[in-house]
């Protein structure tokens, strides 16, 4: 170390009351006869200053995002585990297209990789195409998003009176200051999500009232069909169908 | 579901705040500082077993940085691109005729403070001194939590911060100047 920088660093410590009490001393009186020194701490300050001014609040809403991708990295984890697959690691594996193997990927690992996908899809940056609508609802057609349609048949809800089957297990998440229980249900060739929050899930702004159906509202984000129900508790049904079909869908699916 | 990601979250969230300092000065042209801040949690929860209660602070900046690089290296580009040219690696400590003729750089500084410039100053600063910057003027680190965060002594840590404190006011009062101001 050279006596420049030995310099530099005891004036450094001097200024962020890094050095002793006699050291500190010295530097004080040294400042009121040494004019170079006295402008070098004048530009620390600036400099200081300056820098500061860059300073930002965290975004509303971003406390709720990291913990919502963590909450699904969580149940990624634990449904990996159960299955017996590893837990998901890199979002590259969306990025290469794995997702789109999805239809050949029948039988006991489909639960794990439905919530991997989940996991992926919705953790990609740009993969938030929602940010519009209020998150908790933009949080459940994000995860409705990333389950994988079917290879066959999709929009055949109105064929067939095959009772639901429950895909998966129920997620967690917190989105907006909403919890929210999600689930994944299997109707004729359908994969419906439904997620149920105590608080009412928000109606986004080309949202359009449901008549008859008191508070409900429904409305169209990408191939998404969303459908609210709003009673003891708020329930928003997702779903790959036309707007015509939701209501047919909600009313065969085990809401509450 | 397992109980540790909520132990994860209590004990990270806090620090979302400083995160995002961080990320936001790390983060590369077109990368949304939200999405690094996202990815840095989702590091952290993924390496959270190995975690050993450490400052977690320190720890998260230490994630953010290095997410940031190894995804500017995937792009091949560098998120801390020192753009100066000619600017000394050291600047003197002592200028003995005091700078006549010029004005006080930490005058010109004061009065003439413009976010979009001081940004851009920053961003022409050498990485080790920008870090340190961000780390302690923004995210409000100490410097032993920056010298954890970056694995390096803390002097150096006071010595990266000092000088690039004074470079940095140093270039905006050159800005200050050129715009003319006094």
């Amino acid at each position: 170390m050279d006596g420049r920088d030995r310099a530099c660093r005891l004036l450094a410590g001097f200024l962020t009351g890094d050095l002793d009490p006699a050291q500190a001393r010295r530097w004080d009186e040294h400042l009121l006869e040494c004019e170079a020194c006295w402008r070098a701490v004048r530009e620390d300050r600036a400099g200081r200053q300056a820098a500061q001014m860059l300073r930002q609040p965290a975004p509303a809403g971003l406390a709720d995002r990291v913990a919502f991708a963590v909450e699904v990295a969580a149940a990624g984890q634990t449904a990996a585990r159960r299955h017996g697959s590893p837990p998901a690691r890199s979002s590259g594996w969306a990025r290469s297209g794995g997702w789109q193997r999805w239809p050949r990927l029948a039988g006991a690992g489909t639960v794990a990789v439905a919530v991997l996908v989940t996991l992926v899809v919705v953790l990609l940056p740009g993969g938030h195409q929602t940010r519009s609508v209020p998150a908790a609802v933009a949080a459940v057609a994000d995860y409705a998003q990333a389950v994988p349609p079917l290879a066959r048949g999709q929009h055949s809800v109105s064929g067939g009176r095959a009772a639901p089957v429950e895909v998966g297990h129920p997620v967690t998440v917190t989105a907006g200051g909403q919890k929210i229980v999600l689930r994944t249900w299997r109707l004729g060739g359908t994969e419906a999500v439904v997620a149920v929050s105590s608080k009412p899930f928000p109606m986004p702004p080309r949202a359009q009232g449901v008549a008859g159906r008191g508070m409900a509202w429904s409305v169209r984000i990408g191939k998404l069909g969303l459908y609210c129900l709003n009673g003891r508790t708020s329930e928003l049904v997702a779903a790959p169908v036309p707007a015509a079909e939701l209501a047919a869908l909600a009313a065969r699916l085990p809401l509450a | 579901m397992g109980a540790d990601h909520r132990v994860f979250l209590e004990a990270t969230l806090p620090h979302l705040d400083v995160v995002y300092q961080v990320a936001r000065q790390a983060a590369w042209d077109g990368q949304d500082p939200e999405d690094l801040v996202q990815e840095t949690y989702l590091r952290a929860y993924a390496a959270f077993g190995s975690w050993r209660g450490e400052n977690a602070r320190a720890w998260l900046a230490a994630i953010c940085l290095n997410v940031a690089r190894s995804q500017a290296r995937r792009r091949r580009r560098r998120p801390w691109e020192v753009t100066g040219s000619g600017l000394p690696d050291v600047l003197p400590l002592s200028r003995a005729d005091g700078g006549e003729g010029m004005a006080d750089v930490a005058d010109v500084v004061i009065a003439g403070l413009d976010a979009a410039e001081v940004s851009r100053c920053l961003g022409r600063l050498p990485e080790p001194q920008r870090v340190c910057i961000v780390l302690m003027d923004l995210a409000g680190y100490t410097a032993k939590e920056a010298a954890e965060t970056l694995g390096c002594p803390r002097g150096t840590v006071l010595a990266r911060v000092h000088r690039g404190r004074r470079r940095l006011a140093q270039l905006l009062a050159e800005t200050g100047v050129a715009h003319g101001r006094p």
